[in-house]
């Protein structure tokens, strides 16, 4: 008899053990992309998460009409909270380092090009020479006060905000106590910890020509975000010509640096995010010396002849595929 | 009697672990099936060796979801992206989405990668 509760005890426990091992899983649409977050832990810890998402967005978005960034780009000042001016600081950042390859300013270009509200077509001379005088993150420097931002062009967070969001929810996911979690907001990806099974997360790299399939994959353990810019993503053809999303903010086109793809990894949601742009726009060579002389983030690059380098700091993690390493 | 009552609720309990573990280490590995959710609720899982075609509706607009030759494609929506339409048919890799209607359709194939990213 006891050795039947014994082992009825220890089924018990193996179930426990493997319902654990199953996280509480949801898939929500927010900041105009699809994202599921896992979390191995309480239920409700999912809800609060998406509340917080939902949170951001209402802030964040450029169009939704009641945030902060649509008031400030409609009525050319406004009182940002806490989070947004965290965010728009962090943008600024990655465009400074990035000599404004990435620029939260670029929004009149993306309107010219019509990316958003996919009316897009090439844009006169005119309308490109008129949004480019109302583009350039410098413009804002002189501008920003922790109670009030003014500023007479149009600024848009959408390229560094779902990597923000993604690392304001693992430090939520982290502050109560979560060991692992799996966050994928559109093409951003962050993990929290490693899996309970102990084995590697697996997150393939789109493939530029065949994006629903994967080129290679990344293989590692722990915490790190990963965001891929690839003009693959959106675009449209005219005259023959393909206009890739992706718009270089000193030309106002889009960017021409032979990259079909870049893939950021780094341990902040928002420097990943902001980067994987920037890099994108900046190109290999410089790109690969922005990273020499950085020690927070490797990079993937696909070329658009078929090429794969990869900086040595990622190298270890790529699989199923061949590739140059990029030294330091 | 009062052992035999425990023994055949151990025995119950026994039971519904060993089925309850096998259903979680086993229930995922039949043969290549597809999940349509709609707004994050599933709607439909496809067994990708049967042809067919099947209308989704939801508050955010209609999806014809075709099966053919062991592939999905979304052949109508009224979305004004059409993203989803010129997906090409797929059974593996990143999930067929349409934004606009929230429908999402994931392959059970594709549990080898935790998320493609791109």
């Amino acid at each position: 008899m006891k050795k039947l509760c014994a082992i009825s005890l220890l089924l018990v426990c193996l179930l426990c053990g493997c319902t654990e091992s199953v996280p509480a899983e949801r898939e929500i649409f927010a900041m105009d992309t699809l994202m599921t977050l896992r979390v191995w832990g309480d239920d409700t810890l999912v809800s609060d998460a998406v509340s917080e998402i939902n949170r951001l967005d209402a802030l964040l978005s450029v169009t939704n009409e009641n945030s902060e960034i649509f008031a400030l780009n409609r009525d050319g000042e406004a009182e940002l909270s806490a989070d947004t001016y965290d965010l728009l600081v962090k943008a600024i950042a990655v465009s400074r380092r990035t000599d404004g390859a990435f620029d939260p300013t670029v929004y009149p270009l993306v309107v010219a090009w019509g990316f958003t509200k996919d009316e897009q077509h090439v844009p006169t001379q005119e309308a490109l020479d008129a949004a480019r005088s109302l583009v350039g993150y410098e413009r804002l420097l002189n501008r920003l006060d922790v109670t009030c931002v003014s500023f007479d062009g149009r600024i848009d967070l959408g390229g560094i905000a779902k990597g923000y969001t993604a690392q304001r929810i693992v430090d939520f996911l982290r502050s109560k106590g979560v060991e692992t979690a799996f966050l994928s907001l559109g093409g951003n990806v962050q993990t929290l910890g490693s899996k309970p099974d102990g084995e590697a997360w697996v997150v393939g790299i789109a493939d530029p020509d065949r994006p629903s399939q994967a080129i290679g994959c990344l293989r590692f353990s722990g915490s790190l975000a990963l965001v891929t810019s690839g003009g693959y993503q959106r675009y449209f053809d005219e005259n023959g010509v393909r206009y890739h999303h992706i718009l270089d903010p000193k030309t106002g086109y889009p960017a021409d640096s032979g990259l079909a793809s870049v893939t950021v990894l780094a341990h902040d949601g928002a420097l990943a995010d902001g980067l994987s742009t920037a890099l994108f726009v900046m190109g290999m060579e410089k790109a690969t010396a922005l990273w020499r002389e950085s020690d927070d983030f490797e990079a993937v690059f696909l070329t658009e002849d078929g090429g794969i380098f990869v900086t040595e700091g990622a190298a270890s993690l790529l699989r199923d595929c061949e590739f140059t390493v990029i030294e330091r | 009697m009062k052992t035999r009552t425990w023994i055949l609720l151990f025995t119950a309990l026994a039971a519904v672990c060993l089925l309850c573990s096998y259903f979680i280490f086993f229930g995922g590995t039949s043969g290549t099936t597809a999940t349509v959710a709609s707004d994050g609720v599933t709607v439909m899982t496809l067994d990708l060796s049967a042809d067919g075609e099947y209308r989704i509706v939801s508050d955010y607009g209609v999806n014809t979801i075709r099966v053919a030759d062991g592939r999905v494609s979304v052949v109508y929506a009224d979305c004004p992206t059409q993203d989803c339409v010129r997906h090409a048919p797929s059974n593996s890799g990143a999930p067929i989405v349409c934004l606009p209607n929230r429908l999402v359709i994931t392959f059970s194939s594709s549990e080898e990668f935790d998320a493609i990213i791109g």
